[in-house]
């Protein structure tokens, strides 16, 4: 009988309830996974949840924000009950404003040029290095992005950023802003973070007579397998809870009907 | 006084926590059934419970149980009628969560599980009140589809699962799942006579 050659990656356990399942494990270690998805679909809550269930069993983490102010970020999450501030206070979830970065780095001009983008990736990482971080969540990606006018430097900057946060061995999540997250969607605003990324989980709304239900959806995951099933998600105060979309919840009315 | 129904308790007590019972209830004995259901399951068997109500709002049935003498705060009601009506959902009660419509079913389905997830109890029952009010709402294949998860998410967990349905007001396609999923039956069903 032949040895059994299967080989495993070694994987993040996200702690999201289900998420793991879906991803058969967690995520590959040292991942850039893109979330992307359209406003109020809960991209936010699910990356500061993965950073609450790695700093809970002692990891280090760290959540660049760009979208809005790290206060009014902590104030908003701390109304969920599986966010502890005694994390932040405590120093295993860091939070930092981009626009305090740049600063720092002196960047203040209205778009970055290549050498602006190397001193944002050095300082990423050199921050990530220093606390030991192995969760890093970018909220958004998109935000930074469009400081970045070329196509090909949006690509130099995210294909460069992974790779150093990988040998790192930091699993990050790139929070992506879309408009629209149903078929024939781009998953990224600027069309290269998709390519680019390991993993690409997309969230939106689907809607059901004019009311919304928030979904997930891995549709990438290099190094794993994973469902690409369509899942419902709520957000609770436990966190995100998710469950199997209904197959038939997004059929027209007259072919939903019994023996048609 | 209400004459509660022995013979569901007598039932009761030889199903197991994984089982899941249908109980067909007639338009006039609905709620006496209903609560001959919950009673035992909570007085003899020390059990916890949600309570998804479709059929009325969360508050008309505290009262209504609380008017008979039964006990509510074992239960945790999700409110799928009172989100429609502007105003229904300001109470005094804590142990009810709204959602904003009978449409929402795998929203209904997660927080029941969330509920679970967070429950004292050691064993805990749900019930779903009723699948002819869902119907109102929802497709019969979408509604067949949701009663085939939400029934196996919780025979699986251990969560003693009780569908309510009015037999007459509930499509034929979804009665006859239900007879396949359910593994017992509490038929309290009125009868029709034309």
């Amino acid at each position: 009988m032949l040895p059994s050659t299967s080989y495993t990656r070694d994987r993040c356990v996200t702690g999201v309830h289900g998420l793991d399942e879906i991803l058969r494990g967690g995520i590959p270690y040292g991942s850039t996974v893109l979330v992307a998805g359209t406003c109020g679909s809960g991209k936010t809550t699910l990356g500061m949840e993965f950073l609450v269930r790695g700093s809970m069993t002692g990891e280090a983490c760290a959540h660049f924000t760009a979208t809005e102010p790290s206060v009014k970020l902590l104030e908003n999450i701390r109304q969920y009950p599986f966010f502890d501030m005694q994390l932040v206070d405590t120093g295993l979830i860091n939070v930092f404003d981009m626009d305090v970065l740049y600063s720092w780095l002196g960047l203040t001009k209205a778009t970055f040029e290549l050498e602006d983008v190397h001193a944002l990736i050095k300082a990423i990482t050199d921050i990530v290095n220093t606390i030991g971080v192995t969760r890093l969540v970018i909220d958004s990606v998109t935000t930074l992005c469009y400081k970045i006018k070329s196509e090909q430097l949006i690509r130099d900057f995210l294909f460069t950023l992974g790779k150093k946060l990988s040998t790192l061995g930091c699993t990050t999540i790139l929070i992506a802003e879309i408009t629209s997250a149903t078929q024939n969607a781009h998953w990224s605003s600027f069309g290269v973070e998709e390519a680019i990324c390991d993993g690409i989980v997309v969230m939106g709304d689907a809607e059901r007579m004019g009311h919304l239900i928030r979904f997930l959806q891995v549709v990438k995951m290099r190094g794993s397998g994973h469902s690409r099933a369509k899942y419902a998600l709520e957000l609770t105060p436990l966190g995100v809870m998710l469950t199997p979309m209904l197959k038939w919840g997004s059929v027209g009315d007259k072919s939903a009907q019994w023996g048609l | 006084m209400i004459e509660f129904d022995q013979r569901i308790s007598e039932q009761l007590s030889e199903v197991s926590l994984n089982s899941s019972i249908q109980v067909r209830v007639g338009t006039s004995n609905a709620f006496m059934v209903t609560a001959s259901t919950i009673l035992p399951l909570i007085e003899m068997f020390d059990m916890g419970g949600v309570y998804i109500s479709a059929s009325r709002g969360a508050v008309e049935i505290i009262e209504a149980f609380e008017g008979i003498g039964m006990p509510t705060d074992r239960i945790h009601f999700i409110d799928l009628v009172s989100s429609g009506l502007l105003g229904g959902t300001e109470t005094q009660y804590n142990n009810i969560t709204f959602i904003d419509s009978p449409i929402m079913l795998e929203s209904i389905l997660l927080r029941t599980m969330y509920h679970m997830r967070t429950t004292p109890y050691e064993r805990n029952f749900v019930i779903l009140d009723s699948v002819n009010a869902l119907a109102i709402y929802n497709e019969d294949r979408m509604l067949a589809e949701y009663l085939h998860t939400f029934i196996n998410t919780f025979r699986q967990r251990e969560v003693l699962t009780v569908i309510i349905n009015v037999p007459d007001q509930t499509p034929p396609g979804v009665l006859a799942n239900l007879d396949l999923y359910c593994t017992d039956l509490v038929d309290r069903g009125q009868v029709v006579i034309n």
